[in-house]
């Protein structure tokens, strides 16, 4: 494979592994979070600062960075218990651009003038986007079977019980604000993951990278690809990170496209192009047949 | 100097409170937040100056912008919100994904259409600026603020004294018992739309006379300012609207003259709506959240 | 018969408003209490509070000897308090079944642990079954709930119920918005359930209904007890039938 392949994958990879976080806040759990790309920005830079500053190993320094992105995820979940869907929604956004504003502006984050970051070395051989492909990758794998499980767990049953009707959940043992928190906590630490993978690929982060419009980007790969399916975010992060490349001749109209695009999958197809009610998927059920029942009526 | 700041936070405030009344309009009827209302002051914002450029008229400007993207609007929500929201249960940001999207799709048929640079108003008048003992205004922004005040009146006004202003507030409170009351709740919709839209157009050319310029990112910065607004007011409260626009025209004057923080001043909007909804989760005077 | 919750002194207040004012009320094991009364009364605040979705004002609400007045919802149900909605809430996106195991997995949602426990084991899925053949909805099985009639969902929401081996079964009026068919259904089942020597407490605006199904009814009237006893005695009480009055009731 190419390096240039490498380089669009790792790209690409990162993303998936954002878009599939933001789906378990959004999709699984239904809460709204437009603010993902400040817990991105929040690993990037944790962990980026503990390597280069502190010396720490950059596997370390991507588990603390997750633990440190986790529990600001807490806090943004404590919000979500006292804020409804709107006002919660409004408040992510601030959420985002106070953090940005924060990389911005404190000296311990670079600045305005960002972060250089020394590439880590892996077995000797200093990592490349091939050893980051791979990486990401193996990560992914990781998370896609974790997901699976969880969905085939009571903890899966508890998010699907909330998010169709959280009266109910309660009347029959769930404790909603719990397990709206512990997801919090799970797609935020993702994100930071994400994020501590991405400032040491790229060698280079500033506030900008992890502006609202990201956010924006992150979720429009969960709303296009399907949202609330596993397939639909890995779908939706691999088209909107390979569509600008194959659409180069068209650079000029790449935003145009985009919004486009969005404005048309919400209005026609909400599920999303390969989500659970989507026409593609329920159109090859149909053409499949019985080969698409699961057992019990459980979705993965 | 302070009694300066004071004035400069009422002209800055009063602006945003228009501005953002588009948003709380429709948020007040249909429950979404409309992140394309800043497409509308974008696009209200280009239509003025073209109209103003060919005919020298400011008024007309005004008209028919405010006219043109109030029936975009509406034609919007024929096109594109009402279908979405009639579909059955969704989540809350699908329709902030397709306002998302008109917004991005708005701004960049402007860049293409209009160029990305800057235009410039070049509206005057004769006496650049006025003096009042200590204090100094420009008189654009008397004219500015003049207007703000008439059509916030004429909001006033058209809610609280016309039959069509009842319709839209009983449908506001509960559009089934309205439906059920025998209020159209359609002609309803399309008023929030039009109103919407129209003062968020008429926002967008006072934005570009005062500021003498336009670029087809006029709008990011409103788009989120103005939820931010919206929601420390109330969703769907106009008064609470105009009341958070002052107050974020008021701290944004008084932080970045008087005070060091590190926080830009369009970051100054979402800090005190955090704290404030911290303390009182449903804004400043709001009880109403459409979910 | 042996006392299994005990209300003392119960009020709601929601500012001025008095949704319950001082209620005192027995519920027994392996009884069919009934609560009925006109619009308004408390009927549901009265479960809310039971259920732990209201916090009371004051008062004390014991369970087998321990104060449980002011527990959140999903510490009632676990403590199996089990309770049906007025207006059904079904988890619309889930087939039937899953439907009925999301609630079977009532001891199981502990948070991280959870995550562990797979829901969809034999036993798991043969109890929701077995569940399901008890209230007459095995053939929707696999139906998503969202595509099912009022009736059905009514019988799904006692499904609901009863997969959590409750202590005390609360149903709040079971047969609103139903025909008459569908109504026969659901008062067979509650009397099925009866007879299998289940605790109930019932609401149900249906007259009829209650007094044929029901051992002891209590009245309420603008938040205040004003009658209790047997079928008969209630009928005939006075402050009953004035508090009826205008309420053209034999629906």
């Amino acid at each position: 494979m190419g390096a240039y392949v490498y380089s669009i994958g790792a790209t690409a990879a990162i993303f998936i592994l954002l878009a599939l976080s933001l789906n378990i806040i959004t999709g699984y759990a239904g809460q709204a979070m437009m603010g993902h790309a400040a817990f991105f920005g929040l690993g990037a830079y944790t962990a980026a600062i503990l390597t280069q500053t502190y010396g720490v190993n950059f596997f370390a320094a991507l588990l603390l960075s997750m633990l440190v992105t986790g529990a600001c995820g807490a806090l943004v979940g404590l919000i979500s218990l006292r804020l409804q869907a709107d006002f919660l929604a409004i408040t992510t956004i601030g959420i985002n651009f106070v953090m940005v504003a924060l990389f911005n502006n404190l000296s311990i984050t670079g600045g305005s003038l960002g972060l250089t970051i020394v590439k880590p070395t892996l077995f000797g051989v200093k990592m490349g986007n091939r050893q980051f492909f791979w990486l990401t990758l193996i990560l992914i794998v990781v998370l896609c079977l974790l997901i699976v499980k969880m969905r085939r767990s009571w903890f899966g049953m508890a998010l699907a019980s909330i998010n169709n009707d959280a009266g109910a959940a309660r009347s029959f043992g769930i404790d909603v604000s719990r397990y709206q928190i512990l997801t919090f906590i799970i797609g935020t630490a993702i994100a930071g993951l994400a994020g501590g993978i991405y400032s040491h690929r790229m060698g280079y982060i500033c506030s900008s990278d992890f502006a609202f419009v990201i956010s924006i980007q992150i979720l429009s790969m969960v709303v296009i690809g399907g949202i609330g399916t596993i397939r639909g975010p890995i779908l939706g992060a691999l088209l909107l990170t390979f569509l600008p490349e194959v659409l180069r001749f068209a650079d000029d109209y790449r935003s145009l496209v985009y919004g486009a695009l969005l404005v048309l999958m919400v209005r026609f197809m909400p599920s999303g192009l390969i989500g659970d009610n989507s026409p593609l998927v329920i159109g090859s059920k149909k053409l499949l047949g019985r080969r698409f029942a699961k057992k019990g009526g459980q979705k993965a | 100097m302070f009694l300066q700041q004071v004035i400069n936070s009422l002209m800055i405030g009063s602006l945003y409170a228009l501005t953002a009344m588009g948003a709380t309009l429709i948020y007040g009827i249909l429950g979404i937040l409309d992140i394309a209302n800043a497409g509308a002051y974008l696009l209200g914002a280009y239509v003025g100056y073209y109209v103003y450029h060919a005919t020298g008229q400011l008024i007309l400007a005004f008209l028919v912008a405010m006219t043109a993207i109030g029936l975009f609007g509406v034609i919007l929500h024929r096109a594109v919100y009402g279908p979405i929201l009639a579909k059955p249960r969704m989540l809350s940001i699908i329709p902030l994904v397709a306002a998302v999207g008109l917004f991005t799709l708005s701004s960049d048929a402007v860049r293409l259409l209009c160029g990305a640079g800057t235009k410039a108003y070049n509206f005057r008048f004769s006496t650049d600026v006025l003096h009042l003992g200590s204090v100094s205004i420009q008189t654009t922004w008397v004219l500015i603020f003049a207007l703000t005040a008439l059509l916030l009146a004429v909001l006033w006004f058209i809610l609280n004294k016309t039959k069509m202003g009842l319709a839209w507030r009983a449908t506001a409170e509960d559009p089934d018992i309205a439906k059920a009351c025998g209020v159209n709740t359609n002609s309803a919709m399309a008023l929030s739309y039009v109103l919407g839209y129209g003062f968020a157009a008429a926002a967008g050319i006072m934005t570009g006379i005062l500021y003498n310029s336009i670029t087809p990112a006029l709008g990011e910065v409103p788009s989120y300012k103005m939820l931010a607004i919206i929601v420390l007011g109330g969703l769907g409260n106009p008064l609470g609207t105009v009341v958070a626009g002052l107050i974020i025209g008021f701290a944004e004057v008084m932080l970045s003259t008087y005070t060091q923080i590190p926080i830009p001043k369009d970051a100054i909007a979402f800090v005190v709506l955090i704290i404030v909804l911290l303390i009182k989760p449903a804004g400043l005077f709001g009880q109403r959240n459409k979910v | 018969m042996k006392e299994l919750m005990r209300i003392e002194g119960l009020k709601m207040y929601f500012g001025g408003l008095k949704a319950i004012d001082g209620l005192d009320l027995t519920i027994n094991q392996e009884e069919t209490l009934g609560i009925i009364g006109p619009n308004g009364a408390g009927k549901t605040t009265l479960f809310n509070a039971i259920c732990g979705v209201y916090k009371p004002t004051d008062g004390k609400i014991t369970l087998k000897g321990q104060e449980v007045q002011g527990l959140p919802a999903q510490e009632m149900a676990r403590r199996g308090i089990a309770r049906t909605f007025q207006i059904s809430k079904p988890l619309a996106d889930l087939s039937i079944l899953d439907n009925v195991i999301a609630a079977a997995g009532v001891h199981e949602y502990t948070g991280m642990r959870s995550y562990f426990r797979k829901s969809h084991t034999p036993e798991v899925v043969a109890k929701a079954e077995a569940v399901l053949e008890e209230t007459g909805l095995r053939e929707l099985r696999d139906k998503k709930a969202s595509d099912v009639s009022l009736g059905y969902l009514r019988r799904l929401e006692i499904a609901r119920v009863l997969v959590t081996d409750p202590e005390l079964i609360m149903l709040d009026e079971p047969c609103a918005g139903l025909s008459n068919f569908a109504i026969n259904e659901v008062t067979e089942l509650v009397m099925k359930l009866k007879a299998q020597k289940k605790s109930i407490v019932l609401i149900e605006h249906n007259l009829p209904i209650t007094m044929k199904v029901c051992d002891r009814i209590m009245v309420l009237s603008y938040g205040k007890k004003i009658a209790e006893g047997t079928p008969e005695v209630v009928k005939s009480d006075k402050q009953v039938i004035e508090a009826y009055l205008g309420e053209e009731d034999e629906e």
